[in-house]
């Protein structure tokens, strides 16, 4: 299902950094794509059809912002953010303006590696048939029956538990943020409020978790949104 | 010129030192200060001898009734001469005398204020000099042990006043009161003229005289009596009904009468010259004392100047400005709307500036201004000017109002003297303190930057430069120290952004309601690697809390990391988390050593690394942050160490407002 070697286009301007980008891609069997401005990226985003772009939102000529907006509308292509620490509010804005994850400076090659896999699988997943049952790892979702299995044990989950559930297990391994998750169960985003997808987040923790401060399976990205843990091993 | 009459105390050693003669007492100067022209040099003499021998000196102004001549002049250079004796450094008294002898007052005052030496005058030619002499021979019968100096008069250089007093005016009112007590005293002389006789009359014009000098002044007192006696001698002295006097005794009677009103106009002149004197220093006190307390109340200059001005024009009843000098001790041209100096008024101020006297309406130069200005002087250089607006055409300023208004701006500049050097102060202390803690963060950021990356750069170049010798291992060593180095790295960088973004206010607390056990679990997945396999013990109660999720991490990560650092590998950590009085409590504890007596409070201070513990690098700013976002939280953060051991740190954060309640099954 996944290309047989993907091409990143990365976009980043510092040459270092690239060159670390680069190596360890090309490495991992990816092919890769360099833009080092703004202008560049969104050429090169349009003209080479990348399967993923890992896009820097300081660049020097542009708002990463804003080319990771003009992507998204005109093409459905994973974008991956690279961002610093702190900037909590630039990543959430980056991502509910469409793109897909984030990753955060400094970071390790197994984490970017992991990032860019979720995401490709995600875009696949996008042109296949939507399936009826997903499982990651222990955990089992039938969204034709609505149940909910953990470890072959029936777990029951109100409507909205199952909701918020649903989109973590559709978009395994992707950040979701507060306001899309409030907007894909609530729908209505201007009455729902983010300690909503809190207090649901809770009870589901306390039913699909062992302990709920050392979570396995739904993780905090705090000041952003929830993380459904991805089963990676099942590549 | 200088006379030097030493006396010495009966029983003491002929020739005796004024030191010999009384070990114990310190030498001090004492001089009268009055208004005759020689007074001047009289003080400026004290001074010299009191600067000469280091002693200190005193000026004694007996505030006794003005006599009857003393002129404007008198009291203008009286004025003058406090203000000279203050000055030149000289304690100032002002004293109501008890009785009318100056000698015995003045020894009496040089025994309280143990004066061992009195300055005197020796008078010009003419009536004082047998007065000053007379005074001279009394202080040298005095008993006191006192070194009295005689200087002779040389009245001083100062220019003579321009203007003359103005006469004073005729009191029409008194005068047609004094003209109405004749006619009474006339009609009733008629009524008991036969019963009585020519003395009983008399004594009816001398009471109406009598009257008054006490109640109506000069000019009716002297129409008084030259009335009573026309009138006496017209209407019942012998030829009756015309001014011939046959009989010569009558003229002694008239001249009685003359002279008895003259002595009783004296006395209630010189009573009522007391009483305005009173009452003048009663206002001069109240004033100064209301003063204080406006400045007593302290402040910035802003602020004592913000009161002192509106109080001034209330106490005074006129427009008041302050002009205070900037930095550089040039009077600013103030150019606001409430205020515009014309270029005289400008003119007059630069001159007090400069020469240090009142300038203005009521003094000798610039007298036909409205604007009257004072200096305020400053222990180094003047500190400004206080102008006064007179209303044009009010007439004069008496000269006792100058004697009100010198004191009031002294006191002023004083306040505002020791405002400004406490500001000072305050600020060259935080720029101290700036300054100290820039330097250790430098040198503390240099070395904690420089250590790790000298790591990397040393271990990169083995890698890229292999010994002959190396094992096959090494390169995954020198692999494993730089991203070790380089994560101890990134973490001081955090922390040193955190703590100048906290320090510098940019951190604001965005309070949300937040689920304790999430910000706990991502605080305890950020830290995975360096817990490893040690027990983490979690005990958090399911509420709901206000606090930034994302800072409230950051603090505790902090606080882990420390825990971790601060105890022996393997040992257990306890979060824990509780509501008490209206806050939610998170403690973090390790089985560490504890916290050393006395450094609960000293661990929260930036680049604080503790005294019994080992160095450990890139320590010194995690708790400064724990307790920056403390308070950006409106919290507190505290450490102690467990009776059972190990350190704790809690950090305290309020509770209020609701936590949310929701359906557990809301439906949209």
């Amino acid at each position: 299902m996944l290309p047989e070697q993907p091409l990143v286009l990365i976009v980043e301007d510092d040459s270092q950094l690239m060159q670390y980008l680069t190596t360890t891609l090309r490495s991992h069997g990816f092919n890769v794509a360099e833009a080092t401005t703004w202008e560049e990226g969104k050429s090169m985003a349009l003209g080479l059809a990348p399967d993923v772009v890992l896009l820097d939102l300081g660049l020097p000529d542009g708002d990463g912002l804003s080319l990771a907006r003009e992507l998204r509308a005109v093409s459905r292509v994973p974008i991956i953010v690279v961002s610093a620490r702190g900037r909590e509010e630039d990543k959430v804005l980056a991502l509910d303006m469409g793109a897909d994850d984030y990753i955060t400076k400094p970071f390790g090659s197994s984490e970017l590696l992991a990032r860019i896999r979720v995401a490709l699988r995600h875009a696949a997943d996008l042109t296949a048939p939507a399936a009826t049952v997903v499982a990651v790892g222990s955990l089992r979702m039938d969204f034709a029956s609505r149940e909910v299995t953990l470890e072959h044990k029936p777990v029951r989950l109100t409507k909205n538990e199952f909701d918020l559930l649903a989109v973590l297990m559709r978009h395994a391994g992707q950040v979701i943020t507060n306001r899309q998750l409030l907007q894909e169960v609530w729908g209505d985003t201007a009455k729902a409020h983010a300690t909503y997808v809190r207090v649901y987040m809770r009870s589901l923790r306390k039913k699909l978790e062992a302990d709920p401060t050392r979570p396995r399976l739904l993780l905090t990205e705090l000041g952003i949104g929830y993380r459904l843990k991805p089963d990676l091993d099942e590549d | 010129m200088l006379c030097r009459l030493a006396m010495d105390p009966p029983g003491s050693k002929p020739g005796g030192d004024d030191s010999a003669a009384a070990p114990a007492r310190e030498t001090r100067y004492m001089v009268p200060v009055d208004g005759r022209p020689d007074c001047a040099g009289l003080i400026r003499a004290t001074c010299r001898m009191a600067e000469a021998g280091g002693a200190p000196w005193i000026g004694v102004h007996l505030d006794g009734p003005r006599p009857l001549m003393s002129s404007r002049d008198d009291e203008r250079r009286l004025a003058d001469n406090l203000r000279l004796a203050e000055e030149l450094g000289a304690d100032l008294i002002r004293l109501q005398p008890l009785t009318r002898n100056l000698a015995r007052e003045l020894l009496a005052l040089a025994r309280t204020h143990q004066v061992t030496h009195l300055v005197v005058g020796r008078g010009g030619p003419g009536w004082r000099t047998r007065l000053t002499g007379s005074l001279l021979e009394e202080l040298v019968q005095g008993d006191l042990e006192l070194v009295i100096h005689v200087v002779p008069a040389r009245p001083s250089a100062e220019p003579p006043p321009p203007a003359p007093a103005p006469p004073e005016a005729l009191d029409l009112v008194g005068l047609a009161i004094a003209i109405g007590f004749v006619v009474l005293a006339t009609g009733v002389g008629f009524l008991v003229f036969h019963y009585l006789g020519l003395a009983d009359v008399i004594m009816l014009y001398m009471l109406c005289i009598t009257a008054a000098a006490t109640q109506l002044g000069r000019w009716p007192t002297l129409a008084a009596s030259v009335l009573s006696i026309l009138t006496l001698d017209f209407c019942f002295i012998e030829p009756r009904y015309s001014f011939v006097l046959t009989d010569i005794q009558h003229t002694g009677t008239f001249a009685m009468m003359l002279g008895v009103g003259w002595v009783i106009l004296g006395l209630a002149e010189r009573i009522r010259a007391q009483t305005r004197l009173a009452q003048n220093q009663e206002r001069h006190t109240r004033t100064l004392y209301r003063l204080g307390k406006v400045l007593a109340e302290g402040g910035s200059v802003a602020a004592i100047q913000q009161r002192v001005v509106p109080f001034l024009r209330q106490e005074l009843d006129l427009p008041v400005a302050l002009l205070l000098c900037d930095a550089k001790g040039q009077l600013p041209v103030p150019a606001g709307p409430g205020l515009r100096l014309e270029a005289e008024e400008l003119e007059i101020a630069r001159t007090v500036m400069a020469r240090g006297v009142p300038v203005g309406h009521g003094t000798e130069s610039y007298t036909q201004s409205p604007c009257l200005m004072l200096p305020m002087p400053g222990t180094e250089r003047p500190l400004g000017v206080l102008g006064l607006w007179f209303t044009p055409g009010a007439g004069a300023m008496p000269a006792s109002r100058l004697d009100l208004l010198i004191p009031l701006a002294s006191q002023i500049a004083l306040a505002l003297e020791r405002a400004s050097l406490a500001e000072d102060r305050t600020i060259a202390r935080i720029q101290a303190e700036h300054e100290r803690l820039r330097n250790s963060l430098l040198s503390s950021i240099s070395h904690d930057l420089r250590t790790p990356l000298g790591t990397i750069t040393g271990a990169t170049t083995t890698l890229l430069n292999p010994g002959p010798q190396s094992a096959p291992g090494d390169p995954k060593v020198l692999l494993g120290t730089i991203l070790q180095e380089s994560r101890r790295l990134l973490r001081m960088v955090n922390n040193l952004l955190d703590i100048t973004k906290l320090e510098s206010g940019l951190v604001q607390a965005k309070k949300e309601w937040a689920a304790v056990e999430e910000v706990v679990g991502s605080a305890l997945s950020h830290l995975e690697e360096q817990l490893g396999s040690r027990p983490v013990s979690v005990e958090l109660p399911e509420i709901w809390v206000p606090m930034d999720p994302v800072l409230m991490e950051q603090a505790l990560i902090n606080l882990l990391d420390n825990a971790i650092k601060f105890s022996p590998a393997g040992s257990a950590i306890e979060v824990r988390g509780w509501a008490e009085g209206g806050q939610f409590l998170l403690s973090v504890a390790d089985a560490g050593p504890g916290l050393p007596p006395g450094e609960e409070e000293l661990i929260f201070e930036k680049l604080y690394r503790g005294t019994g513990r080992p160095v450990t690098p890139g320590a010194g700013l995690g708790l400064a942050i724990c307790k920056g976002i403390a308070q950006a939280h409106g919290g507190s953060i505290t450490a102690r160490t467990r009776p059972q051991g190990g350190a704790q740190i809690v950090i305290a954060l309020p509770m209020d407002g609701i936590s949310p309640e929701l359906n557990p099954d809301y439906h949209s």
